[in-house]
């Protein structure tokens, strides 16, 4: 797992504060990384989740909702889906 | 001759060393375990141990009961590890140096962090003195609230918490005040365990024995004033008594070597168990920061290729052999049930029932008894 803060322009839409790099880690790990980078973030900021893990489609939406962030895009990608998500409070 | 050097002297540690010491000769191999505490401790024990008052020292042995006197036991800590040099600074001041280093330093409790104690009845049982509080406290209760609470993952045996709402429950029925007492249990996932068909099974037993399910709960803080604890998520629960699950991270020597990720947990190879980008440098148990419980189990699993790798390379061969992240689970669900779960880096978990009650008391007796006289000892 990495974690990379301002280092990452992955979209042209979203200016990136951290991406995590969860490919390959299993349910929970992708959920938990991201709960530990939104700790970090700044509100306002942008997150992007990498995960190959189909339990993390689940996860992720209903913690996002729950926390009350913004899940704005999930983007499926060559084996990984990306979640950016936006911290609100 | 090699130094191999091999810190913590827990169940990795010390089983390790026991392993190394029967398969090498004197000759050939110095074997240097660096160890400040003089007991080893059956953790699995004190979660049982919170609910009923025995000696702790029926469940501890001294590490030289343990260790095989081959080994040399040099009682201090280990402080920094150079590895251009090859070299560990001790905390009495002086250095070793080594061919082959082991770390098994565990995973250390930042019971700090917390921000209350047992004094405001916040409790936990990862530590023998915090679980004799926690067994006090526990004896003296005759109802109300109570809260359990991992506050990071990973955590130290994974159904500990689930498993220490099972017992809470049936204890305070043995002791007719079940009634006055609500058990909430609040988790950081959707669900009460990561694995998905665990956790219908346990929310199901939740559900029949009355434990209330809070899902996506993430410890942020305890209002110990008003006896609350505070999630990230927003969510806030009164308590009477609060049991917790220690945040934890690795210990300061990882840290202060920078061998680890954030939290201090030593970046491993989770085949070959060897420190990545470092050379002669393995590590072991709770330390590392594989993708597998961090359990005894998974200590005991992975211990056989450890060896194997280090003899290799002793041997001028390479370190080619692979753990497969093989481990064995129990999740207790009262004090006479327990469910077995089966796992791998290569499949998920498979669950077995073990609900006969005899058979699972003597398991547990004779488990203790193997585990001093035959895991630690590196028999197996």
């Amino acid at each position: 797992m990495c974690l990379n803060r301002n280092e990452v322009k992955v979209m042209s839409d979203y200016d990136i504060a951290i991406e995590i790099d969860a490919r390959g880690s299993f349910c929970p790990g992708p959920m938990m990384e991201l709960i530990k980078a939104i700790r970090q973030a700044e509100v306002g900021e942008y997150l992007s989740l990498l995960s190959s893990d189909e339990g993390t489609r689940n996860d992720v939406p209903a913690w996002i909702n729950k926390a009350k962030h913004e899940l704005l895009e999930i983007i499926n990608e060559d084996g990984h889906d990306r979640y950016i998500v936006k911290k609100l409070h | 001759m090699k130094k191999v050097v091999i810190l913590g002297g827990g169940f990795s540690g010390i089983s390790v060393a026991n392993k190394l010491a029967m398969k090498t000769k004197r000759k050939d191999v110095g074997i240097v375990l660096i160890e400040p505490r003089d007991h080893l401790v059956y953790e699995p024990q004190l979660l049982f141990w919170a609910f009923k008052n025995y000696p702790l020292s029926k469940f501890t042995k001294p590490v030289t009961k343990v260790l095989n006197p081959r080994v040399t036991w040099i009682q201090t800590k280990a402080t920094k590890i150079d590895d251009t040099q090859r070299a560990v600074e001790l905390s009495n001041g002086e250095t070793i140096y080594y061919d082959y280093l082991i770390i098994a330093t565990g995973a250390s409790m930042e019971e700090d962090k917390i921000g209350a104690t047992h004094d405001d009845n916040v409790h936990h049982f990862y530590l023998p003195k915090a679980t004799e509080e926690l067994q006090k406290s526990l004896s003296n209760f005759e109802g109300g609230t109570i809260l359990i609470s991992p506050t990071t993952i990973p955590f130290k045996c994974p159904p500990a918490p689930n498993e220490f709402a099972f017992l809470l429950d049936n204890y305070l029925r043995k002791r007719g005040i079940r009634d006055k007492t609500k058990i909430k249990f609040l988790y950081p996932l959707l669900r009460a365990y990561p694995v998905p068909s665990v956790a219908e099974k346990i929310q199901e037993l939740y559900e029949k024995r009355g434990i209330e399910f809070v899902e996506f709960f993430n410890f942020e803080s305890v209002d110990k004033d008003n006896k609350k604890v505070i999630s990230l998520e927003g969510d806030e629960f009164e308590y009477d008594m609060l049991v917790l699950v220690p945040p934890h991270e690795g210990q300061e020597v990882i840290k202060n070597s920078g061998l680890g990720d954030r939290e201090g947990f030593v970046h491993t190879d989770r085949f070959t168990l060897k420190v990545k980008e470092k050379e002669n440098i393995y590590a072991i148990g709770d330390c590392t920061d594989l993708p597998v419980s961090k359990s005894g189990a998974v200590s005991h699993f992975s211990s056989g290729t450890l060896v194997k790798n280090i003899l290799s390379e002793i041997k001028g061969k390479s370190a080619n052999h692979k753990y497969n992240g093989k481990t064995i689970c129990f999740v207790v669900t009262s004090f006479r049930r327990s469910l077995l779960l089966d796992f791998s880096y290569n499949y998920p978990p498979r669950r077995y029932g073990i609900h006969n009650s005899f058979i699972y008391g003597l398991f547990k007796k004779v488990f203790k008894i193997a585990f001093f006289q035959v895991l630690v000892k590196g028999y197996m």
